[in-house]
């Protein structure tokens, strides 16, 4: 039932992180997440110090999506297209991210900054998801009953796209059905990118709603893409963590992507079953609910006043 | 003849005071004794802690003190603080100066009871005695609050590296003597290395005996190999945890085919 791990240094039950495997694979498959704001969390709750939960984590990640891009690109569900420009953005802005840490950690009061910026932004954007597709629902529902009404609702969305026609470099994403100047993708990576970066998570869960309300791509080809461009930003980040801080974990990897990969495969027939403002309410749920348990930790007094240096 | 008694005296009170002088200067008049067994506890997938047996020989009105610990080093630490009187957040980091990363004290009875307050400063037996010795320093370099050091115990503590527990050495005074056990359970939160126990016989509030031996814990196996790739060949390591975790994701992935469908 136990396994030692040579890098974390402790022994763990392996069903235990069998099962967060699955568990968090199965959100990934089904919100196009990576889940790294769930799983560094949970596997320090079982004993795994910060520095190499969240470096395995990346690894997991890997095999999560990997698995889940390749189930979602089968269902014509991965725009490659959009997905590039995000990651060329979001490499972008990883690296500006990174030195905006250095110096905020230089200054000092860079782990407030962080917290604070975690809280702020899951909380925006659990909110605005949640509130949204309520709202969509409801507006369906009105629809469907007076298919008149949806004239009226179209015109809003007609005026944000011709914001984004004024700018140059015009593309059409045909997965997606939608057309954008290249740089609105590039920006809005490199913006995810340099959050990502200073709050030290891959940045799924904010991708997710830039893709859906910034770029207007239809929620099912948003979670394949996001698992493309996730899947890319996790090999070089398991690579440079697994070279310059030796933190990778490789046997606690393998446990964990044992369940992840299948659980993302459940999470992707599963959300084929569900709507999308279904998924959208359900993830805003998830964040919401991730976003009470950092405000309790910040505010409630922790068990323990010390932690090794090194960690989150 | 009175000269001849007189000489014998002498010799009777000289050799009385050679042998007095003995026996306090000499512990291993005592002859205590320490084995571990095993000396080494290999490390193996499986590995989650093991049982060390330590037994030996001791005088029979003795009390015991069995000390494992590593070798002592600095321990950098960061502590939470309330920011802006609302939120908890890590505030600085702290040194714990010389400190053993692992600290485990059994004894036969209460140790404040057995044992003067300057011999447990001596041999650094108990949290008190630990902490008079320990400098803890900001990241200023300015020393630090004793608090800090309960605090240190308390962490240590929970991740089950330190301890002390009182009265759980088992004497025996039988045929084959004064003997004594004690059956410890290693915990695998011990981080691999060398190992020091000592033992010291005490009286009177006095340590009047004292032994030591060591013992390993050792990477073996595939574990022993996976370490030293990580840190010897970082870049394959780097690239193998890739190619395994893209793999098997890829492969699961295939292994659902028959699931899959269209929108």
């Amino acid at each position: 039932m136990y396994m030692y791990l040579p890098i974390a240094l402790t022994s763990v039950n392996y069903l235990v992180v069998i099962g967060l495997g699955l568990s968090v694979g199965l959100l990934s498959g089904l919100f196009g997440v990576g889940g790294g704001f769930l799983m560094t969390p949970l596997l320090m709750m079982v004993g795994i110090p910060p520095t190499i939960a969240a470096a395995t984590d990346a690894n997991q990640i890997v095999a999560a999506s990997a698995s889940g891009t390749f189930a979602h690109w089968r269902l014509g569900n991965v725009d490659v297209k959009m997905g590039i420009y995000l990651l060329v953005g979001g490499f972008l802005g990883g690296a500006v991210g990174v030195q905006v840490i250095k110096l905020l950690r230089a200054t000092g009061g860079a782990d407030f900054l962080i917290k604070m910026t975690y809280v702020v932004m899951l909380g925006l954007v659990g909110s605005f998801m949640f509130v949204e597709s309520i709202h969509a629902m409801r507006k369906k529902k009105v629809a469907s009953a007076a298919p008149a009404a949806q004239a009226k609702t179209a015109a809003p969305e007609k005026k944000r796209n011709g914001f984004f026609a004024s700018l140059p470099l015009q593309v059409y994403f045909e997965k997606s059905g939608v057309t954008h100047s290249a740089l609105v993708p590039l920006f809005l990576g490199t913006f995810v990118g340099v959050l990502a970066a200073i709050m030290g998570v891959g940045g799924g869960f904010l991708m997710v709603p830039v893709m859906v309300y910034m770029l207007r791509m239809p929620m099912h080809v948003v979670v394949g893409t996001s698992l493309f461009q996730i899947l890319f930003t996790c090999v070089e980040v398991t690579f440079l963590q697994a070279y310059s801080n030796r933190t990778v974990d490789f046997f606690l990897a393998l446990l964990l992507l044992f369940g992840s990969v299948f659980g993302a495969q459940i999470g992707t027939v599963l959300g084929k079953k569900l709507h999308g403002d279904q998924l959208k309410i359900l993830l805003a749920i998830l964040v919401l609910a991730v976003t009470v348990k950092i405000v309790l930790e910040l505010v409630l007094e922790p068990s323990l006043l010390l932690a090794y240096a090194g960690g989150h | 003849m009175k000269l001849s008694l007189s000489v014998v005296k002498q010799w009777t009170v000289a050799a009385a005071a050679i042998c007095g002088l003995f026996a306090v200067t000499a512990p291993t008049a005592r002859a205590i004794t320490c084995e571990v067994t095993p000396r080494e506890i290999p490390i193996t997938l499986s590995y989650h802690g093991a049982k060390l047996t330590i037994t030996g020989q001791t005088a029979p009105d003795d009390d015991l003190i069995l000390k494992i610990s590593s070798e002592p080093h600095d321990t950098a630490m960061k502590y939470y603080g309330k920011v802006g009187g609302l939120v908890w957040m890590k505030k600085g980091g702290l040194e714990f100066k010389g400190v053993p990363g692992v600290y485990l004290v059994n004894t036969t009875a209460d140790l404040s009871l057995i044992l003067s307050e300057t011999e447990r400063d001596q041999y650094q037996l108990g949290y008190d005695a630990m902490a008079k010795a320990t400098k803890i320093e900001d990241n200023k370099g300015l020393p630090a609050e004793r608090k800090w050091f309960d605090e240190f115990t308390r962490f240590k503590e929970k991740e089950m590296i330190y301890k002390i527990q009182q009265g759980t050495i088992t004497r025996r005074h039988g045929e084959k003597g004064n003997t004594f056990e004690i059956v410890v359970n290693w915990p695998y939160q011990a981080p691999p290395g060398i190992y020091n126990i000592d033992l010291l016989a005490v009286n009177n509030g006095k340590v009047v005996d004292k032994t030591a031996t060591t013992f390993e814990v050792k990477r073996v196996g595939v574990i022993a190999a996976l370490s030293k790739m990580a840190v010897d060949q970082a870049a394959l390591y780097g690239i193998m945890s890739v190619l395994i975790a893209l793999a098997a994701g890829t492969a699961v992935g295939a292994i659902f085919k028959k699931g899959g469908g269209s929108h």
